[in-house]
């Protein structure tokens, strides 16, 4: 944690910077109305930014074995599409049947 | 069962003593959490079926919310977790003091934060949202803001329970640095759950 016995707190002020910074800058994308596509882009790309750093940074993942960090953003991104996929898709089927 | 067999077995199956390099606690709290996380990633992922399927226009959230307020939440509870961050690694290098003043800071900004979300609800209430219907447009917009804040929410409060009690015994020095860890992960988790709900919810 404390890198080449540099100051132990540092990485957390400047983690705390950069997240701010990354918000302003969502926020301003979307206060300036950027067309849609690359407003969603934008803001997904940046959001994954800051779940990145909160999760190395913050949770520590970064210095944990890479098999935990694999099975905590994997299990949740994999199962995350699966499911979204089979809502998007399943359900809307399921709906449309009930409604006929 | 053989002797061989169950060194067979313990070989394959075992993992070890700690087969991700980490004490019991923290796998278990990283299972916990990544549990907890599919149930935010199950509702993030109704929220975005609801808004794909409504026959209706869905209402511009700068029109319902105040984007400013939302930005000044976000604002806390990230400084909350760059608080908690600073205790976790204090209490690990023993300094007990900056770690509980630390904590007082990191739940100070959880109480704010729910306040402001306490503010918010009222505020859009006294407006009209309700679960069933709301003024902007499609009943389903104030379903996913109610069932997504709220789950949040209680998440926050549940973490505030969790860093009091962990400030609490660290003022009477029965917390071990593992223990301030475990309470840091999950608010810092409370506080990537918003990431999403920010972006998802708020912005797009």
């Amino acid at each position: 944690m404390n890198e080449a016995g540099g100051n132990p707190y540092r990485i957390y002020r400047v983690t705390w910077i950069i997240l701010l910074v990354i918000t302003v800058a969502m926020l301003a994308a979307e206060a300036f109305h950027l067309p849609r596509f690359f407003l969603i882009v934008f803001l997904l790309a940046f959001m994954m930014v800051k779940a990145s750093m909160i999760g190395g940074n913050f949770m520590h993942l970064r210095y944990e074995r890479p098999s935990l960090a694999i099975m905590v953003a994997s299990g949740i991104l994999v199962t995350s599409l699966i499911l979204y996929a089979f809502i998007s898709g399943e359900t809307h089927h399921i709906l449309e049947r009930l409604s006929n | 069962m053989h002797a061989s067999e169950a060194a067979v077995l313990e070989a394959h199956w075992g993992g070890g003593a700690a087969p991700f390099g980490a004490t019991w606690q923290k796998t278990m709290m990283w299972i916990f959490i990544v549990t907890d996380g599919l149930l935010f990633s199950g509702l993030l992922c109704g929220y975005g079926f609801l808004r794909h399927i409504v026959p209706v226009p869905w209402p511009h959230q700068s029109e319902v919310f105040s984007i400013p307020f939302i930005a000044l939440m976000t604002f806390i509870l990230i400084t909350s977790s760059m608080t908690m961050g600073t205790a976790v690694t204090a209490a690990r290098l023993g300094d007990g003091k900056r770690a509980l003043r630390n904590l007082i800071f990191t739940i100070i900004g959880g109480l704010c934060f729910l306040g402001c979300q306490a503010y918010e609800w009222t505020h859009l209430i006294e407006e009209g949202a309700r679960l069933t219907g709301n003024p902007w447009g499609p009943p389903q917009f104030t379903q996913a803001f109610f069932v997504l804040t709220g789950f949040h929410g209680s998440h926050v409060f549940s973490g505030l329970v969790i860093l009091i009690i962990t400030a609490i015994r660290t003022s009477m020095g029965k917390t071990p640095a593992q223990g301030v860890e475990m309470a840091g992960l999950y608010w810092h988790f409370v506080d990537l759950v918003w990431v999403f709900i920010f972006t998802l919810f708020y912005l797009l």
